[in-house]
């Protein structure tokens, strides 16, 4: 193993694990106003008149009338508001903040709060929806020709439903204005420049009149990419208002009713094959993007790019489109895009294995990219592609081949077993250009004349382990033990703009340029000077320039690559359904801290089989999230899955640290077809179609008699 | 009618607040011990575990008058333990903590499974953490973890 | 002390609850959930004299303060309550959860309560009027309403001793652990001398309180094993028709369908 991967102990590890770590709601209330949100009741509404109650001293009403600036978060497209505009888009949609010193007075004036609305007719159903934020389509060779010449052609719909991020700790903003004028604006948070950028447009100032910081943070994994620029936005509102600090953390249900989720998706595959072989793809995706656009576009283009998974597709032709409804907005989720058509084209060639009487791995293998192929958006695979060594490791770990002949028999008994594999890969950083023409990463790194060094990029610690990975590479290029270089929560008026944490970008991209910047500073190094040196984001040599507009080129300059398995028994008398074993081979380059990509890889593979398996959530007909709680939206505990072995196959790249890809994002990618195609195994080989598929949903298959 | 007060991290305290006011709130904001975390409110994360006479409970669904007299233990006092530095020497060796949230909790989970059962084996181990929600680790570190401290920390249980 | 009591004895504890409109206290788990700010709690979680487990004659007596995590522990606690308690939540909502508070919550899905209504179980209220033991069947009224008067406690449940060893349970929840029941069967099955003594099923959380049918079970009692599989088809179309259950997070005719087959499962591991 490279020394890098050598696991230490993290840089947060003393803090968090003797409770001293101050998350946004730990620090001392004193002085400090609570803000609570004043919510829509309604899917689609004209906001008529709110009738507020008198207002003790001290107590504050805050709507859009307050908002020196544009009421519009920076986003995509100019339509998220701060506070709601005339009309509400979705139940939960913030019409205003209370404020004020006790929390339960303000709780109390909040419900005492009463909206007159006029009510407008929503849609609230995806099927329903008619009018789209985005609509791309993008095309290779020639489609029709592919499915005259067919010898069958297969045509499927797959369905994946929301997923909640479930971070332990709510959505949590903090306002406080400063002597100087300067507001600044901390919390729990992945990105401190989206949210500096978003307040500077809604406060109407210049970069000098705020500052962001980001608070400990208790876990995001997407969920804290675009909100805080929305909640951050309320609160520094508020307090500009009370000329106070204001804090509103969420509780649990307002998290789980109000914040963004993971897209639910409709994917239409439509694929030929010839002579055994799949010919072409015709894919119609669609998005359910909630009442505001968001990141959607970009969420969507991701999609749009894996859909046709790891193989190699002669012809395609992928639509995409991000259809409004009146229902929360859904944003970034760990995967972005992605899960969501990986399930549905592991699914297609599962089945169209099963059609064609062929073993679906064997399918699947016959089809697989190699270094050289072109990608779905002719692009290279430009690095070797390890998925074939990689498959077998895995089938090695949990006996694949075997077990699946096995359950292939005839099951008779109460239990019945499956097991299933998925492979895919997760393009690391920015879709296409993104990085060089959007993101523009700057990082420096500061020496101090003691010779500490101090790491300075906007990068934020999740959980991840950024502040532990991110010193070790400086460390390693610098020769300084790792106790020599600070790396704190990035303030915005301290460190540059390296990025978003966010797009399995931070080691790969960001990591790599505070690399270059430490073999600078090494070259220049001056005992007892304190020196900086900078460093800015170049794409690398060998990409083929993307355009989106035509979505052609490198998409991503690499990928990193899995191979997952579940193994599962469905109790046929309950349609219960546990996962016996769940194993995968991770392809992230280098481990920088092989526990902590091991601990990226293990936590989302488990939130990838929840968002196959238990994770449900339920909207009625007007809109309204039911059972918007953590006894209603269940996540996986220590006990769902008791069996979880991931291993790691390196296939360094040569423009990441030492090797090291995308991460983080991966291992939750491919679960859910892996898990599903496990369940049809057990249920006697039927065919699915949707996740989160739940016990019911493996009963009503047992009752129509295997009939999926 | 007796005045309500409880042992917390082995110092009395006063509770001058309402008797059904949650232990969870009445721990953070009287008396700052902030290492107890809301993640639920309903007894369903176990974010806000403590140990009421050495025994595991969700704070957030107790009342402040259902621990009169009664010995209170946070992550603030519990640290002060030499079987704490054995949980956190191996959850330092193991990366057990991501986030960080439900850490607090995890360990006095551990402490209540380690003090019934000091050589649990994984089945076990799992089951004692099986109300405290995780979503980052998967739990595998975790469970390792405890297992570690539980071999390593012999005899400290 | 504001809005609570916490009295030292049971007596002072029955003095308080008649005298002032107060609510049981024992686990809070349930209370605390649908917490209400300005409610004057009765603190009743630690009274020793609800907090034993004793036996006579007949009864093993489960105080009403005694938790699920101290009802595992006792080895005089019949082997289908444990599996029943043993499901609930996790480890810290059993160390908080009580017996009297899981029949006092009235909710169909509280998991001691199919495993007393199959074994016919009793309860014993105490008041500063005196103390009555009622069947637990004909404690509730409905969804979260019973027949606890504005001045009395549970005291304690009466488990019988005997007739308890032939017994079935399942829980069907959303996930391993810390899961809510949607559906809970238990089941207690006797005979002597060939002839089957009990045969009782009782349903949780799939209807607004436990379920059981006494006049169905009849079609079993007094029969013997060869009687009773011939029986069976008609038995199990019975509970078909008579299963009337509620939608919840799962369907209804999810839940009657898992429900007749665990019916069916346990009269098969009862030999029939």
């Amino acid at each position: 193993m490279d020394t890098i991967s050598q696991s230490v102990v993290r840089k947060d590890h003393g803090d968090k694990v003797s409770g001293r770590s101050l998350y946004t709601g730990d620090y001392a209330p004193e002085g400090m106003l609570f803000g609570k949100l004043l919510r829509a009741e309604l899917a689609r509404a004209r906001v008529l008149r709110v009738h507020v109650p008198a207002l003790p001293e001290g107590y504050y009403y805050v709507d859009a009338k307050d908002i020196p600036g544009d009421n519009n978060v920076n986003m995509v497209l100019d339509d998220s508001p701060v506070f709601c505009r005339e009309t509400v888009e979705y139940i939960g949609e913030a019409i205003a903040m209370l404020c004020g010193p006790d929390e339960e007075t303000v709780g109390r004036l909040l419900s005492a709060c009463r909206v007159d609305y006029e009510k407008l007719e929503p849609v609230i159903r995806l099927d329903e929806a008619h009018e789209s934020f985005f609509d791309y389509t993008y095309s290779q060779g020639d489609t029709e020709k592919a499915f005259a010449e067919a010898d069958k052609i297969y045509d499927e719909q797959f369905e994946t439903g929301y997923q909640e991020h479930a971070y332990l700790e709510t959505q949590a903003m903090t306002a406080e204005p400063e002597a100087d004028g300067r507001m600044f604006v901390h919390g729990s948070l992945q990105c401190v420049y989206y949210v500096r950028n978003a307040l500077q447009r809604v406060l109407g100032c210049g970069p000098e009149g705020v500052h962001v910081m980001q608070d400990v943070t208790g876990g995001a994994f997407g969920g804290k990419e675009d909100y805080p620029s929305v909640l951050g936005c309320q609160v520094a509102v508020a307090a500009l208002k009370c000329g106070k600090p204001v804090r509103c953390v969420f509780d649990r249900r307002e998290d789980m009713a109000c914040s963004p989720k993971r897209h639910p998706s409709r994917c239409r595959y439509r694929v030929s094959v010839k002579d055994g072989r799949v010919t072409a793809m015709d894919v119609d995706i669609r998005f359910n993007a909630g009442a505001y656009s968001t990141l959607s576009a970009v969420v969507l283009q991701r999609g749009m790019i894996s859909a046709p998974g790891v193989y190699q597709i002669p012809n395609t032709r992928i639509r995409g489109r991000a259809m409004k409804t009146n229902t929360v907005p859904c944003g970034a989720f760990r995967g972005f895009g992605a899960p969501q058509t990986f399930f549905a084209v592991e699914m297609m060639m599962d089945h169209i294995a099963r059609d064609l009487g062929v073993d679906a791995l064997t399918f699947k293998q016959a089809h697989l990219s190699r270094q050289g192929d072109i990608t779905s958006t002719g692009g290279r695979y430009h690095f070797p592609v390890p998925l074939p060594d990689m498959i077998r490791e895995t089938e090695a770990l949990c006996d694949y081949r075997r077990k699946k002949e096995e359950y292939q028999k005839p099951q008779t008994g109460r239990f019945r077993r499956g097991i299933g594999m998925s492979l895919q890969f997760h393009g690391g950083g920015f879709t296409g250009s993104g990085e060089q023409d959007i993101i523009k990463a700057v990082v420096r790194l500061r020496k101090e004349r003691d010779g500490t060094v101090e790491i300075l990029a906007a990068s934020g610690e999740i959980g991840q382990g950024v502040r532990t990975t991110f010193s070790k590479i400086v460390a390693q290029e610098l020769g300084l033990p790792l106790e020599r270089i600070i790396f704190e929560y990035p303030d915005t008026a301290l460190v540059p703009d390296s990025g978003p944490t966010v797009a399995s970008r931070s080691i790969m991209v960001v990591g790599e340029l505070l690399r270059r910047a430490a073999v600078k500073l090494r070259e220049r190094w001056a005992d007892g000077e304190v020196q900086e040196v900078e460093e800015r984001y170049r794409a690398p040599d060998f990409m083929i320039p993307f355009t989106i507009d035509h979505f052609a080129g490198d998409a991503y300059a690499t990928y990193s690559w899995a191979v997952m398995t579940a193994e599962v028994e469905v109790d046929t008398l309950t349609g219960m359904i546990r996962v016996l074993d769940a194993c995968g081979s991770f392809d992230v380059g280098t481990p920088i801290d092989r526990n902590i990509v091991m601990g990226q890889m293990e936590g989302g593979f488990l939130q990838g089989i929840g968002y196959a398996s238990c994770e449900k959530i339920a909207s009625d007909g007007t809109g309204r999230i039911r059972g918007a709680s953590f006894s209603d939206y269940l996540i996986p505990t220590a006990m769902d899955v008791p069996q979880l072995r991931c291993m790691l196959h390196v296939e360094s790249y040569p423009d990441g640290p030492y090797g090291a890809k995308a991460a983080g994002e991966l291992p939750l990618v491919g679960a859910p077809a892996a898990f599903l195609e496990a369940v049809e195994q057990a249920l006697g080989g039927v065919s699915l179609s949707h996740v989160p598929f739940t016990a019911e949903d493996a009963f009503s298959v047992l009752m129509k008699g295997g009939e999926g | 009618m007796a005045e309500l007060s409880f042992i917390l991290n082995g110092s009395r305290v006063r509770y001058d607040g309402s008797a059904a006011d949650r232990l969870l709130d009445a721990l953070r904001n009287e008396y700052h011990c902030t290492s107890v975390k809301c993640g639920c409110g309903e007894g369903e994360c176990g974010a806000c575990a403590v140990l009421i006479d050495g025994v595991l409970h969700n704070s957030c669904c107790v009342a402040v008058g259902a621990v009169q007299d009664a010995q209170v233990v946070t992550l603030e006092g519990y640290r002060e333990t030499a079987r704490f530095q054995a949980l956190d020497r191996a959850f330092a060796e193991l990366s057990a903590v991501q986030c960080g949230f439900c850490t607090p909790g995890i360990l006095l989970a551990a402490e209540a499974l380690l003090s019934r059962s000091p050589h649990p084996d994984e089945a076990e181990i799992r089951e004692g953490l099986s109300g405290n929600l995780c979503r980052c680790t998967g739990y595998n570190a975790i469970v390792n973890a405890v297992k570690r401290a539980a071999e390593e920390g012999d005899g400290l249980w | 002390m504001v809005n609570g009591y916490v009295p030292a004895s049971l007596q002072e504890a029955l003095e308080i609850r008649a005298g002032q409109d107060v609510i049981p206290y024992a686990g809070g788990t349930d209370l605390m959930v649908k917490r209400r700010p300005d409610a004057q709690y009765l603190f009743i979680g630690r009274l020793p004299e609800l907090r034993q487990i004793t036996e006579d004659e007949n009864y093993i007596h489960i105080g009403a303060a005694v938790t699920f995590t101290e009802a595992l522990a006792d080895p005089r606690v019949p082997a289908l309550m444990k599996a029943a308690v043993s499901r609930i939540g996790a480890p810290a909502i059993r160390n908080a959860g009580t017996f009297g508070g899981n029949v006092g919550n009235a909710s169909a899905k509280a998991d001691s309560v199919p495993v007393e209504v199959a074994a016919d179980a009793k309860l014993r209220l105490i008041s500063l009027r005196g103390e009555r033991v009622v069947e637990i069947e004909s404690f509730y009224h409905g969804h979260g309403t019973h027949d606890l008067g504005p001045d009395e406690l549970i005291a304690e449940i009466l488990l019988p001793r005997t007739g308890l060893d032939h017994w079935y349970y399942e829980k069907v929840g959303g996930r391993s652990a810390l899961a809510i029941s949607r559906i809970s069967f238990a089941s207690v099955f006797d005979m002597q001398e060939d002839r089957i003594t009990k045969a009782a099923a009782a349903f949780g959380a799939v209807s607004d309180t436990v379920l059981r049918f006494r006049d169905l079970e009849a079609m079993l009692i007094g029969r013997s094993v060869a009687e009773a599989k011939d029986m069976k088809p008609a038995y199990l179309r019975a509970y078909d028709e008579r299963l009337q259950l509620t939608e919840g997070r799962v369907s209804a005719q999810y839940r009657k369908r898992v429900c007749l087959n665990l019916l069916e499962d346990s009269l098969r591991t009862f030999g029939i």
